[in-house]
């Protein structure tokens, strides 16, 4: 028993990550309507300015908000400079601008860091016992900020004015519009929104393992597939089909092995796109 | 950025060569040209610097003694990123741009086997750094143009098999990073312990770029081993270290010096990597070659020479090759100067310790033997050789060498 439980933290610890990241994924296809490929990279640069305020002042918080910052005026500027000229274009160009900006931040991160690990300076604990299941207390923290970043997204969404703009652009582009919701507040709210999230996914992803420019668009494959199984567009969706799937994942290592893992996101992707094609948590789109 | 330091390096190359050869002594034959790939950046930045400059130093060397079979050797240099793409874009230009007649100090299995079809196609010469098997035998090394001048992850896991016999450990269990090298050491190891009559508990081969290691290492200490036999590399050696000491694990690890590194103990602290042996081939310090070696890196790099093993490995590489070239004669081709190498690296032969010694040998007519500055360099058919082994033990964050085992 001790064994499934110690699996199933390992999954939910896991899943947080690809969870955030989803997050970040969904809102941006909810509202701007393109899978954001730089997503990813937005995450590198949100835990490479996790490091630099973790080091200048010790303390995690500081470097955690510096992060989320970072992140937010990246995912403002890719929206001022480049998606916010492309608004009219395909969402095919889109995706194909958010790579291009991918590559760009991974060289800019490359140049400016190096390609050597770097890591969060953290004091090692040894794990508490409850029963025979240890029990990480870093991961318990971690855990409880990820819980906090969603209660402030989904505050964000829900309880205030630009959270209920936000929502009915997602909800209908055009009747937002002739209710005469500005959509460029709604964007710039939305993109700073989102390079936090996704940032916070890179701080929390680069606590955990270590930092260096590739890590954020190795993550990215596992939020993707989150993000669809939760249902494109469904905040809620994203962040349980990540812990879905790092539960998944693990709980399946001792009928799979390690190897295989990875592919089990995929088969759980196929699956629910086959038998409920708009994901867990998405709804229908009328015919345009 | 890339393209400045690829420009300053070329541009040092070049004004080196031409600056410190005595021009006059080369009026008649064509130079022979080296490319230089070294791992100058990413994973192997620790070491690629150091590989680029002991390939200059001993280059120099040559051109000092009158070049090789009356050729001035001269070096195009480039990096590999330590990343099979750059790397194979960075030979493509070595070799149709720079046309360079071998290719010396590939580091990192994945690299030497993205660049050796390309050697093969150009029919030139790499000599690396790399400890895959697969380096060895073909399709990789199907025209024997491949020289490995470290120890295969083979030989690394007999190592490791020998540690564990040496330190008393019963219940060993290994993990892997999923490619040729990971995988390698690990299976080195089990036939090596499995030949003495002894069991390996459990086996791990694990993905890369993974948020966490937890189901892998509980795989692993379910089984209960006093010690885990890695093959493995920097990140997600720091990171399943990390989440082993987080779970209160007490178990040992023998792992390969490319992982359990300085950056290592940087990354952890002192007492998450107590205790943990780290094994690396040792360059040859009793000989003069080292010491010519390690005066050069000292004067380069200010630091001594046994830091580096593969920057002694690349020194080696120019030294052995110029031998080559100066015993297949003027105007020899890949197939003749390939013909000469283990001729003048193996037994028998008059020992020899550097470059000018060899070249007076050979025109005296005498077989020679080149002993190394990394090991004593002598090439099986597969060409690869069989340096020794540091065991390092990790000690209150420093590396100390404790013995060295032989196989």
């Amino acid at each position: 028993m001790a064994f499934w439980i110690e699996l199933l933290i390992s999954g939910l610890v896991a899943g947080l990550v690809i969870g955030l990241s989803a997050l970040s994924i969904t809102l941006v296809f909810g509202i701007a309507r393109f899978p954001n490929a730089a997503t990813g990279d937005t995450m590198t640069v949100g835990a490479y300015g996790a490091l630099l305020g973790h080091r200048a002042t010790n303390s995690l918080l500081v470097g955690g908000l510096t992060g989320a910052i970072a992140g937010a005026i990246v995912g403002f500027l890719g929206y001022w400079f480049i998606f916010r000229k492309l608004a009219q274009r395909s969402n095919v160009a889109l995706l194909v601008a958010s790579i291009g900006l991918a590559f760009v931040l991974r060289a800019i991160l490359g140049v400016s860091f190096g390609h050597s690990q770097q890591v969060f300076q953290l004091p090692l604990v040894r794990p508490w016992r409850i029963g025979d299941v240890p029990v990480h207390p870093n991961d318990l923290v971690l855990a409880g900020a990820c819980a906090t970043i969603l209660a402030i997204v989904f505050a964000i969404l829900h309880l205030t004015p630009i959270g209920r703009r936000m929502r009915a652009v997602a909800d209908d582009p055009a009747l937002a519009r002739v209710s005469g919701i500005s959509p460029s507040s709604v964007m710039t709210v939305l993109w700073l929104l989102a390079g936090a999230v996704s940032a916070s996914a890179g701080i929390v992803a680069g606590i955990k393992t270590v930092v260096s420019p590739e890590m954020g668009w190795d993550l990215l494959l596992p939020a993707f597939a989150a993000a669809i199984v939760g249902g494109i567009g469904s905040p809620v969706g994203a962040v349980v089909a990540g812990l879905l799937i790092g539960v998944v994942q693990e709980m399946a290592t001792p009928f799979v092995g390690f190897t295989y893992k990875i592919a089990l996101s995929f088969l759980l992707m196929l699956v629910v796109l086959l038998v409920r094609p708009r994901g867990l948590f998405g709804k229908l789109e009328g015919a345009r | 950025m890339t393209i400045d330091r690829r420009t300053i390096l070329q541009a040092g190359a070049s004004a080196l060569a031409l600056g410190l050869a005595p021009q006059g002594a080369f009026a008649q034959a064509e130079a022979y040209r080296i490319g230089a790939l070294n791992p100058v950046t990413g994973a192997g930045s620790p070491y690629g610097s150091g590989m680029a400059e002991m390939i200059f130093a001993a280059v120099d060397e040559v051109n000092a003694a009158g070049g090789a079979a009356g050729r001035r050797l001269q070096v195009f240099a480039d990096d590999t990123q330590t990343n099979p793409q750059s790397a194979v874009l960075a030979a493509k230009k070595l070799i149709e741009v720079n046309k360079v007649n071998a290719i010396l100090g590939t580091w990192s299995s994945g690299v030497s086997l993205a660049v050796i079809p390309l050697v093969n196609d150009a029919n030139i010469l790499l000599m690396h750094t790399s400890g895959a098997p697969a380096l060895s035998t073909p399709p990789a090394n199907a025209k024997g143009y491949g020289y490995r001048f470290q120890a295969t992850n083979d030989r690394f896991g007999r190592a490791f098999a020998e540690i564990a016999v040496k330190e008393g450990y019963k219940r060993p269990a290994t993990m892997a990073f999923n490619n040729a090298s990971g995988i390698g050491n690990t299976q080195g190891f089990k036939k090596a312990w499995e030949a003495k009559g002894n069991k390996v508990l459990a086996e791990v081969v694990y993905e890369p770029n993974q948020p966490s290691y937890r189901a892998e290492l509980q795989k692993v200490l379910a089984a209960r081993p006093d010690v885990i036999v890695m093959g493995s590399f920097l990140p997600d050696t720091t990171i399943i270290l990390r989440e082993a000491f987080q779970s209160g694990a007490n178990v040992k690890w023998i792992i390969p010096g490319w992982a359990a590194n300085p950056q290592l103990i940087r990354a952890l602290g002192n007492e998450a990597t107590e205790g943990v042996i780290s094994v690396d081939s040792v360059a040859n310090e009793q000989s003069a070659s080292f010491a010519r070696y390690d005066a050069a890196y000292r004067k380069g790099q200010s630091q001594p020479g046994a830091s580096n093993v593969y920057a002694a490995m690349t020194y080696d590489m120019v030294i052995t090759l110029a031998l080559a070239i100066e015993a297949a004669g003027p105007g020899a081709g890949t197939a003749q100067i390939n013909a000469k190498i283990r001729e003048v690296a193996n037994p028998a032969g008059d020992k020899v310790f550097s470059f000018a010694e060899g070249k007076t040998a050979l025109a005296a007519g005498k077989k020679i033997n080149y002993e190394g500055a990394s090991s004593v360099l002598d090439f099986d058919e597969f060409g690869d050789v069989t340096p020794d082994f540091g065991v390092f033990f990790i000690t209150k964050g420093q590396l100390e060498r404790r013995y060295v085992v032989k196989i």
